[in-house]
């Protein structure tokens, strides 16, 4: 055991100490503390160092100008020395599956010694930590970014995009997509309106609890998606996630039907205006009958997208000056109107504007169920004189990300609105049938 | 022997990091479904412990109460840590002159055994170094922690544990004791004094589980052992010294096992299934006709050492049993205790045969059920435990029964299992919360003993007893509403303790309210204070009151007793021996008759009438 006493404030030498080194820190008093040296929470005190003790527990011990500081151990090796990872079999084995990570809780794991979250890249990291992956048959883990969800963007919709149609052009037989789920279902969508003759699913999935903790919703949703995607006819977009609490029972939505509903619970992403396309209980996945079968077709994305479009969320007392504002440079706006799709007629002369000027603009229910319907009210008579789209039951957020899509694929403001209003990945449902409330 | 005590105790605030209250439920609102996996720290160092329950490959089942939310159910972030809690934790650092930290950092302690449902314990260390004097000793405190308490295990079934959340959440204090105490009554009068210094706080739950205790004994060449939620302060001297006596007992078997130099083979699982099928009766042959199969495992040289005969308890057949029993069987046969279940002679034949034994001191256990990779996991933690065997005691972790004995539940959890609890924020522990709480400490045990004595004139004795029965608050609380302290007394330190020892579980439930009434009944003379075990276990088995409880006992109407006719028919049928003794067969017929009329009339009341019919007796044939 070396010593080295340290005679200014100890503070400073401590934080230039690297962390996992063993030091003990002695008051004026008599008292000691030893342990390992971590890093402090970022909501510690003034003066705190952060120790593992030998218990395992971490203490924060506030660090007086008058306290000693012992180093007790030269530098020790924290980690033992990585080995490089062999890369896998190129190319890839027959009937393999795609495992695309963006990054998000489910593809990320905590630093046990700090609590910090970090993201996973590594093949072999992810499929060690998931070791029921290949259970019957070859996964290949292919990073395309590692951002949590809130980063993630059009560009990233775009990225990912183009990475599906590479691995489905390689072989995959499905592609799960791996995604923090803040924005899952906007990407979902978004993949849902640009991929084209997609010759089986793909499944974006995510976990509402990181997969340090071994209650993790992300083992048991990974697994399933990587089954769905190996065995289901299936060639579409579609969401798998929890239906509720319990680990053996999921839900498949279609990715353009579907929303985060709960900021915690794992049962959070609901299909709107209807059930979700399939289930599956206990291992037995069922698909409803209007699913997109598997077809031979080599996977595209014929259109770019066009960002130069936003999404309102009408409040009372928006200003419409502010509002006027937020549509300048905009070649389309979606609004999620109050009820059946309903903005002060104070803000009028401006959408007017807007349409004059070539600006489509879209409007959707922020009730989130059921439609936005012009007639029944004059406000929404008079906003439908005026041009603006009225979007059926189309969630507001897939409406924004579908207006990026047809901004894309269209000139002509027109054009762009009757893409709007056609269906294209089965974003409307015509028929809301009678439920029982439960 | 040398053992240590970890006291849990609940506390009676609000749950630890949840808006609920801490209340146990009988109603269920809610019922899901999980699986837990053991996940690692960095380089995949899973916990030992962890990665054996996550092997069990268990399901799951929560069934959630309507005190709880969907913090317990895992489905919601942590809110911040219960002040109140942390305050109490705090006093009780004061309270056992330990050293309080800075900053209190909240660990997720990884526990896969589904009893929490995230899959790890929330808990804190918030106090080091302190110390507590018991009679002439001074016993180090190494730690005080904040934790939350477990789900409560309702439920077994094969590959499947029912749990309820209702207990799930509650604050524990963790106070550890140093590995100090020699004996089962230095660790009973330990555990009773931290018992008396958390009671003083005022905060503590009261009743059965709110207090358990964690043994951790060793013996001279054995292993740390840890026995685990000991509910019950008299069996602690029971638990060590069962302990003890296990460790002895598989010191001397691991000797013999070396003298016969018997080995473990490295033999995968041998399929006897066909073997045993003839078999016709016992639970094998059940479990065979519901298309089950049978496995076997050699163990050469342990012949007559899994239940040597005229040994103790403690066998190696047995251990092996608890161990099948933890990756989820029922549990197993072995050569020592064949024939028997329907499996004879001729078959136990057979399968050493296929095992490939044939010298008379090799042994084989059996062992069947529906499920190949449980018979699997069955085969291997028996050939895990046979080589501990021959090593020495493995140190475990050991679940306590109703007998004193113990069985095992785990291997020992480690370090590697904590690691920083990130949706909750550090707390501060400050100089001001600090002094505040020194400002606010309770009275120590010492001067709650004196103030029994002079306030309440009870005996030394009968002091001690209150407060080594953790009674003191009750007490206080029925005196201050005008009953005796006497019969307060006997009720808490006497009749209340024998019904818990008579086995009355819900013995320590009874509102204060319903002790208050009960004593009031007797001193109204609704019936004689020998009824009161007979009304208390009435109200243990259900009763809804007082009055119904003496109504279901048949004390509701006292006067319906005629006393001097029975005293008086007593007497006629005992005429011999009033001819021969006189007045003074009073004392024999004493005894008949209080049992005739127990707990309906006072003994004075009795003696009287009896005294009043020998009279009357003698004056008619005075021939005596």
């Amino acid at each position: 055991m070396s010593s080295e006493e340290i005679p200014t404030d100890p503070w400073e030498m401590v934080r230039g100490l690297p962390m996992d080194r063993g030091i003990e820190i002695r008051t004026p008093d008599g008292r000691a503390w030893t342990g390992t040296l971590v890093p402090s929470h970022e909501f510690s005190g003034d003066r705190i160092v952060q120790l593992k003790l030998a218990s395992g527990y971490n203490i924060g011990v506030r660090l007086g100008r008058q306290d000693t500081v012992r180093v007790l151990d030269p530098r020790r090796d924290a980690s033992p020395p990585s080995t490089p990872l062999p890369l896998r079999a190129t190319p890839p084995p027959d009937g393999w599956v795609a495992l695309l990570t963006t990054g998000g809780t489910i593809a990320s794991r905590v630093d046990y010694r700090t609590g910090a979250v970090r993201p996973v890249r590594d093949e072999r990291e992810i499929l060690g930590f998931y070791p029921d992956l290949e259970r019957d048959g070859p996964v290949r883990v292919i990073p395309v970014t590692d951002r949590l969800s809130e980063e993630i963007g059009p560009a990233d919709w775009l990225a990912i995009a183009d990475k599906i149609v590479a691995v489905f052009r390689e072989g995959a037989v499905g592609v799960v997509v791996a995604h923090g789920t803040d924005t899952l279902a906007f990407t979902a969508a978004a993949l849902a309106f640009l991929l084209e003759d997609l010759p089986g699913p793909v499944v974006a999935v995510g976990a509402q609890r990181s997969p340090d903790r071994p209650s993790s919703d992300g083992f048991t949703n990974l697994a399933e998606a990587v089954r769905l995607a190996r065995h289901a006819n299936l060639a579409e977009v579609v969401v798998l996630m929890h239906e509720g609490m319990s680990d053996n029972r999921f839900s498949i939505h279609r990715a353009t039907r579907v929303r985060k509903m709960h900021s915690s619970e794992r049962g959070a992403f609901r299909t709107r205006n209807g059930p979700p396309l399939g289930t599956i209980i206990d291992g037995a996945i069922t698909l409803g009958t209007d699913v997109r079968p598997r077809a031979p077709g080599a996977a595209r994305v014929p259109t770019r997208l066009d960002g130069k479009g936003e999404l309102l969320w009408f409040h009372p007392g928006l200003e419409p000056e502010r509002a006027r504002r937020q549509a300048e440079g905009l070649r389309g706006l979606v609004i999620a109107g109050t009820g059946l799709g309903h903005i002060s007629l104070a803000h009028l002369p401006w959408i007017r504007e807007a349409i004059e000027h070539g600006v489509v603009v879209v409007m959707t229910t922020q009730c989130l169920e059921g439609n936005a319907d012009p007639y029944v009210y004059a406000t929404g008579r008079e906003l439908l004189k005026a041009g603006v789209v009225y979007a059926g039951d189309l969630l507001p957020e897939t409406a924004f990300v579908k207006l990026l899509w047809a901004l894309g694929r269209a000139e002509d403001p027109k054009e762009v609105g009757r893409l709007m209003l056609a269906d294209r990945a089965g974003e409307f449902e015509p028929r809301h049938p009678a439920m029982d409330p439960g | 022997m040398k053992a240590g005590l970890e006291v849990h105790q609940q506390l009676a605030t609000g749950k630890l990091f949840c808006d609920c209250n801490a209340e146990l439920s009988e109603e269920v609102v809610a019922r899901i479904t999980r699986t837990l996996r053991a996940t690692g720290g960095e380089n995949h160092a899973v916990d030992a412990a962890a990665l054996f329950q996550a092997g069990r490959g268990l399901t799951y089942h929560y069934e959630a109460t309507p005190t709880s939310c969907l913090i317990e159910l895992d489905e919601e972030p942590p809110h911040p840590i219960n002040p109140e809690a942390v305050d109490v934790a705090l006093t009780m650092a004061l309270l056992l002159r330990a050293h309080p930290v800075d900053e209190i950092e909240v660990m997720r302690k990884i526990v896969v055994d589904g009893s929490n449902t995230a899959g790890f314990q929330r808990t804190a260390l918030v106090a080091v170094d302190g110390s507590i004097e018991v009679g002439e000793r001074t016993y180090s405190i190494p730690s005080i922690c904040l934790e939350e308490d477990a789900a409560r295990k309702v439920g077994e079934a094969e590959g499947a544990i029912t749990f309820r959340l209702d207990r799930l959440g509650i604050p524990l204090i963790e106070i550890a004791t140093g590995p100090e105490i020699r004996d089962g009554a230095e660790a009973r009068a330990v555990a009773e004094a931290i018992g008396a210094l958390l009671r003083s706080t005022r905060k503590v739950r009261r009743g059965i589980g709110s207090i358990r205790e964690d043994l951790n004994v060793s013996i001279e060449g054995g292993s740390r052992v840890e026995i685990k939620g000991v509910q019950e302060l008299r069996l602690i001297h029971k638990y060590l010294e069962e302990e003890a006596a296990r460790q002895t007992a598989l010191l001397a078997l691991g000797k013999e096992l070396g003298l016969r130099q018997a080995r473990v083979p490295e033999v995968p699982p041998v399929d006897v299934t066909e073997i045993v099928r003839p078999t016709s009766e016992g639970p094998i042959a059940t479990i065979l006709k519901q298309g089950g199969r049978a496995m076997a495992c050699p163990l050469p040289g342990f012949g007559g050492l899994l239940s040597p005969n005229g040994s103790s308890s403690h066998r190696l057949g047995r251990e092996l049993a608890d161990h099948v029993r933890a990756v989820g069987l029922r549990g197993l046969l072995h050569s020592d205790e064949l024939p028997s279940q329907g499996i004879g002679e001729a078959v136990a034949a057979t399968i050493r045969t296929a095992l490939g034994l044939s010298g008379g001191t090799d042994a084989f256990v059996l062992i069947a059920g529906g499920e190949p990779r449980i018979l699997q996991a069955a085969i291997r933690v028996i050939q895990q435990r046979a080589q501990a065997a021959l090593e020495g005691i493995p140190p475990e972790t050991r679940d306590p029964l109703p007998d004193g004995r113990s069985r095992y539940s785990r291997p020992l959890p480690g370090r590697d299992r904590m690691y920083p609890e990130t949706d909750v924020p550090p707390i501060p522990v400050t100089r001001e919360r600090v002094a505040r709480l020194k400002a606010s400490l309770p009275a120590p045990p010492a001067e709650i003993l004196a103030r029994l004595r002079r306030s309440y004139g009870l005996s030394d004795e009968m002091a001690r007893q209150v407060l080594r029965s953790g009674e003191e608050e009750r007490f206080e609380l029925l005196v201050s509403k005008g009953r005796s302290p006497g019969a307060v007394a006997r009720l808490l330190t006497q009749e209340l303790p024998a019904l818990a020892e008579s086995g009355q579980p819900a013995s320590a439930g009874f509102a204060i309210e319903t002790l208050d009434e009960l004593l009031r009944s007797v001193e109204a003379g609704t019936f004689a204070k020998e009824g009161v075990p007979k009304i208390l276990t009435e109200l243990a088995a259900g009763a809804r009151s007082v009055p119904d409880a003496a109504a279901r006992a048949g004390l509701s109407d006292p006067g319906a007793i005629d006393l001097p006719s029975l005293a008086e028919a007593l007497v006629t049928r005992n005429a011999d021996l009033v001819h021969k003794r006189g007045s003074d067969a009073l004392g024999p017929l004493m005894g008949d008759l209080m049992r005739e009329v127990r707990g309906r009339r006072d003994g004075q009341e009795v003696a009287t009438a009896l005294r009043e019919a020998l009279r009357r007796f003698l004056q008619k044939d005075p021939s005596t």
